[in-house]
């Protein structure tokens, strides 16, 4: 049978009534995850694994991948409504979102997001069911020094992109990138800036720095202007459909954002944080308007939303084929597996057909679920804004510390929820950008050990780094990427300094 | 300032010399733990305290750019904050910490609920400590109950879901 | 601020010590782990079987399972009603981290299952048995890079074992840790490395696929699904297996530690427990009483030296 049959057949299976249900429960869960901030996707499967002992095995595989799926959708809700992210992923879409929702436009903001979604999650899932076994040879053939390449050319896009002054976007990138130390070294086991704290030696949480600079900080910051900010909040109005223009403007991200999101998705280390980084900085480039980015331009929206389905639906062919989960909750999925007997490989596709086929399906009708659950529910995000502002933000103060308490009650971890908030804050107030610090945390550690296991291969020949033929055009991409821009910048830098005197004096 | 003098005697930017201080003091404490790693890094060269020297020297390189910045341009108009509100909420996360393994999650949490209300303009405790409650309760009796989320149990949450 | 001292009071009136249930069961793992899946399977088959009317899993993330461990030793001390899950990756933690609260501060009850940990290379790799792999390790120790889990665990201290019954230095070792076993798997099957080392059912269904040889399994006896021989068949004196243990707190009286060995003893041999064996695909490795005291002992013993020998622990 070819995968035409096997499709077809997994439908069958994806439209009986009680895997239906299974998937109408996951993709619901799924969003209200996202959209909580703290609570993200790999938390809920781990939490729903012990109820789901009992039963049916594919319905409840089913429902884990519709909860995933689901938390890319919710994720962007609240990144555009309140600049929280609701999980990692969606870390960027606040950076252009948010700044749309207040320039009035958060209804467009989060059609674009959710439709984007819904083309990526479609166009990746039926990728997911015709390219498996080419993509798993692609990624095969990337070793720890292409990894460290991909890393760096990332870190280049990224610190790239954020903020005015190139100052302060890497103090907030080196912040990241230092904290991103604390804690044991992977690769030795040695003790780094931990102080004696046994909590310290595990580092820093992702999650719990981003809560606290995205959610504590935030609401630190709008209370510290008293009422100054009152009306801002408030003033999201207009329309939620998109104009003729947001359609144009977001169709080819929407497609960039899934070839981008794809590849990295299926690739191991890999996963949606940098897909949609990648994609927020390719946007960037090639947009028509790129002056503004960092005002709320669409396409910073549209392409790292549909990257970051895109990349969700690229970590199951590593996952499904090889039993290699590149992710958290893929890791979490791969236990759900195993918790029924069953070991995802090369194998599952001859053993279980139906099974890995009706998963796949039921992706695609996931998805459809997805949108109708999301397009026609825009409203109801965008009347969020609506509920009072003392009540909205206790409510998201209570969340936050809910996903700090939930996975670790310890003191030390509230502590630095409070700590993280305070700095963000502060941050917030001098005008240092706050997502460099969380994009320095996740990729700083990855992007140590990937050179220290390249070099161990090699056993310390530097020149190992550009031997393979990926990684050295993606060093030379970086490369140019570190250079061209300050070049560019410096040929108008005069003008840009006498403007800046000028305006002080 | 502006026109008294040919060339306007500025004061440095306060705010970017104490960051400068704490940059410093950071990379300087990197520096300092990364020289201490025994760990030469083995084949690869790179030991586990090669990463945090690095960091540390970009650190005070970022210090001394502040300075020099911070000595180059006057100081920078911050809108006024109001550190009340501020306080209310951070006073409320402390309390929430400290009373977690006392009270339990809801009564905690509650009470954070209704700091951060008050932060923002709801002076009313008596409304606020009470819906907080009742709120903490709803998510407790979801995420604990439903979801098997291992929230701290107090004498509320047993009385009202059982032990 | 009359309201926040209102809260105060409020609260301090709501204040009354949290009571315990039946059994408490520390998992010092994040939820999804291999630790929380037994506390959680523990849980499962004690409520199911009666022994125990009700089971709390609580879980204490961090540091290879020290900071759960330090917690309880300290909060728990003479509660017969609490018992934290563990394992070998424990032993080693302890070590490395220094941690000042070590298994002898608690009181360990039973070793539940346990894993070979097993050697193996991609298919097409040149290297077809252990013992062609140990001669190139004595030729050139650092030509063999070894991927593995996290450094100073289960994987690293097998390697450092092998090294040392083979007559190589520990320390020239070039072991490679990555934080997954799926992320070892990609750098194994792309030919990254010369060689894995991992729990064998990580490597298992590669096996079975033909995408990858198992060369050895580390345990005494060869383990099901593979015919890989020992490193003991091959004349190594390697005995090493990733084992989870449950322990009770520390300070309780011969009286509590026999009540709860004999409950965790009729948990083992219920039904329902060997039917979470097998759906989890664990293997029943149960060990108590004395005889898991002198095991323990070994294995720490073991593991000291082999960690000072590989230099992780000074």
């Amino acid at each position: 049978m070819d995968t035409f049959g096997f499709l077809a057949q997994g439908l069958a299976t994806a439209m009986q009534p009680m895997i239906l249900l299974y998937a109408l429960i996951g993709v619901t869960l799924g969003t209200a995850v996202g959209v909580l901030p703290g609570i993200g996707p790999a938390l809920t499967v781990a939490l729903l694994l012990p109820v789901t002992y009992g039963l049916d095995p594919a319905g409840s595989l089913i429902m884990f991948a519709g909860i995933y799926y689901g938390g890319m959708y919710g994720g962007s809700t609240t990144s555009i409504l309140l600049n929280t992210p609701g999980e990692s992923a969606s870390i960027v879409t606040a950076l252009e979102g948010n700044k749309m929702a207040r320039a009035g436009r958060g209804g467009p903001a989060l059609a674009t997001a959710a439709i984007g979604s819904f083309v990526a999650g479609l166009l990746a899932t039926l990728a997911l069911a015709f390219l498996a076994p080419f993509v798993v040879k692609l990624a095969l053939v990337l070793g720890p020094r292409d990894y460290f390449a991909l890393m760096m050319l990332a870190f280049i896009t990224v610190s790239a992109a954020f903020g005015d002054s190139t100052m302060k976007g890497l103090t907030s990138l080196f912040v990241g990138l230092a904290l991103g130390v604390v804690g044991i070294d992977g690769l030795t086991g040695q003790a780094r800036l931990s102080f004696g704290v046994p909590q310290l030696l595990d580092g820093v949480e992702v999650t719990t720095l981003a809560v606290a600079m995205f959610a504590v900080g935030e609401a630190l910051f709008v209370a510290a202007q008293g009422s100054a900010m009152h009306d801002k909040i408030h003033a999201i109005k207009g329309s939620v459909r998109m104009t003729r223009e947001d359609w144009s403007r977001s169709w080819r991200p929407w497609l960039r954002g899934t070839a981008i999101g794809f590849p990295i998705g299926a690739m191991p280390a890999g996963g949606a944080d940098i897909a949609s980084f990648l994609s927020y900085g390719s946007e960037k480039r090639f947009a028509r308007k790129p002056e503004e980015f960092g005002h709320g331009a669409i396409e910073g929206v549209a392409g790292p939303e549909a990257a970051n389905n895109a990349a969700a639906a690229g970590t199951l062919v590593p996952l499904l084929t090889l039993g290699l989960p590149t992710t958290a909750t893929a890791a979490i999925m791969l236990a759900g597996f195993q918790q029924f007997g069953l070991q995802p490989g090369p194998l599952l596709f001859v053993t279980a057909p139906t099974l890995v086929w009706g998963l796949i399906a039921s992706l695609l009708v996931a998805n459809v679920m997805l949108l109708v659950l999301n397009l026609p529910l825009i409203r109801l995000w965008v009347r969020l804004l609506t509920i009072p502002r003392h009540w909205l933000y206790a409510g998201i103060l209570l969340f936050a510390t809910l996903g700090t308490i939930g996975v670790n009650p310890s003191p030390v971890e509230l502590s630095m929820l409070m700590i993280f908030g305070i700095m963000g804050y502060l941050m917030r107030l001098h005008a240092y950008p706050i997502a460099p610090v969380v994009v320095g945390l996740i990729l700083g550690p990855m992007a140590e050990q990937q050179l220290r296991r390249a070099l161990a291969i090699s056993q310390g020949d530097w020149t190992t780094l550009v031997a393979s033929p990926v990684s050295a055009v993606l060093l030379t991409l970086a490369f140019l990427g570190l250079v061209v821009p300050p070049l560019l910048r410096w040929r108008g830098k005069g003008d840009v300094l006498s403007k800046v005197a000028a305006a002080e004096d | 300032m502006t026109g008294q003098a040919t060339r306007p005697q500025r004061r440095p930017d306060g705010a970017a010399l104490v960051i400068a201080v704490m940059l410093a003091a950071v990379g300087g404490t990197f520096i300092v733990q990364g020289r201490a790693s025994p760990d030469n890094g083995g084949y690869s060269g790179v030991g586990s305290g090669d990463a945090p020297i690095f960091v540390g020297v970009v650190l005070v390189l970022l210090a001394i750019a502040h300075v020099v910045k911070g000595l180059r341009s006057g100081p920078v108009g911050l809108p006024v904050q109001h550190l009340g509100p501020v306080g209310l909420i951070v006073g409320g996360l402390l309390l929430q910490l400290v009373l977690l393994r006392i009270t339990g999650f809801s009564i905690a949490s509650g009470l954070l609920f209704a700091c951060t209300a008050s932060a923002f303009g709801h002076r009313n405790p008596a409304i606020s400590v009470p819906v907080g409650i009742v709120l903490a309760i709803a998510v407790y009796g979801v995420f604990d109950q439903l979801l098997r989320l291992n929230l701290p149990a107090g004498w509320l949450e047993l009385t009202i879901f059982g032990s | 601020m009359k309201h926040t001292l209102l809260s105060v009071a409020l609260a301090a009136v709501c204040a009354m010590p949290a009571f315990a249930a039946d059994y408490t069961i520390i998992a010092p793992a994040a939820p999804g782990g291999g630790w929380d899946g037994t506390a959680r399977a523990m849980q499962t088959v004690l409520q199911q079987e009666g022994i125990s009317g009700n089971v709390q899993v609580q879980n204490v993330p961090g540091a290879g399972g020290t900071v759960g461990l330090a917690q309880f030793a300290s909060s728990a001390s003479g509660d017969a009603n609490q018992l934290i899950v563990g394992g070998y990756v424990m032993v080693g933690a302890i070590l490395t981290n220094a941690s000042p609260v070590s298994l002898a501060d608690v009181t360990p009850i039973a070793r539940l299952t346990g894993e070979a940990v097993g050697i193996a290379v991609s298919a097409n790799s040149p290297v077809q048995t252990i013992e062609e792999l140990v001669e190139m390790l004595k030729a050139d120790p650092g030509s063999v890079s070894w991927a593995g889990g996290s450094a100073g665990g289960v994987d690293h201290i097998t390697v450092g074992l092998l090294a040392k019954a083979a007559g190589v230095d520990p320390t020239l070792i070039n072991y490679v840790a990555f934080s997954g076993g799926g992320e070892a798997l990609a750098a194994i099957l792309g030919n990254q490395v010369t060689v894995g080392i991992s729990g064998v059912g990580e490597f298992l269904p590669q096996v079975e696929a033909g995408t990858m040889r198992m060369l050895a399994v580390s345990t005494a006896e060869r383990w099901v699904g593979t015919d890989a021989p020992t490193l003991m068949e091959s004349g190594y004196d390697v005995d090493v297996q990733n084992w989870r243990m449950v322990a009770a707190a520390p300070g309780l009286t011969e009286e509590q530690k026999a009540a709860v060995t004999a409950d965790i003893d009729a948990m083992v041999n219920s039904a329902s427990w060997a039917e979470t064996l097998e759906t989890q695909n664990w293997a029943n490795t149960y060990l108590s009483g004395a005889d898991f005291d002198t095991q323990l002992a070994a294995d720490i013993e073991a593991t000291t030296v082999v960690l000072k020998d590989i230099g992780l622990v000074q």
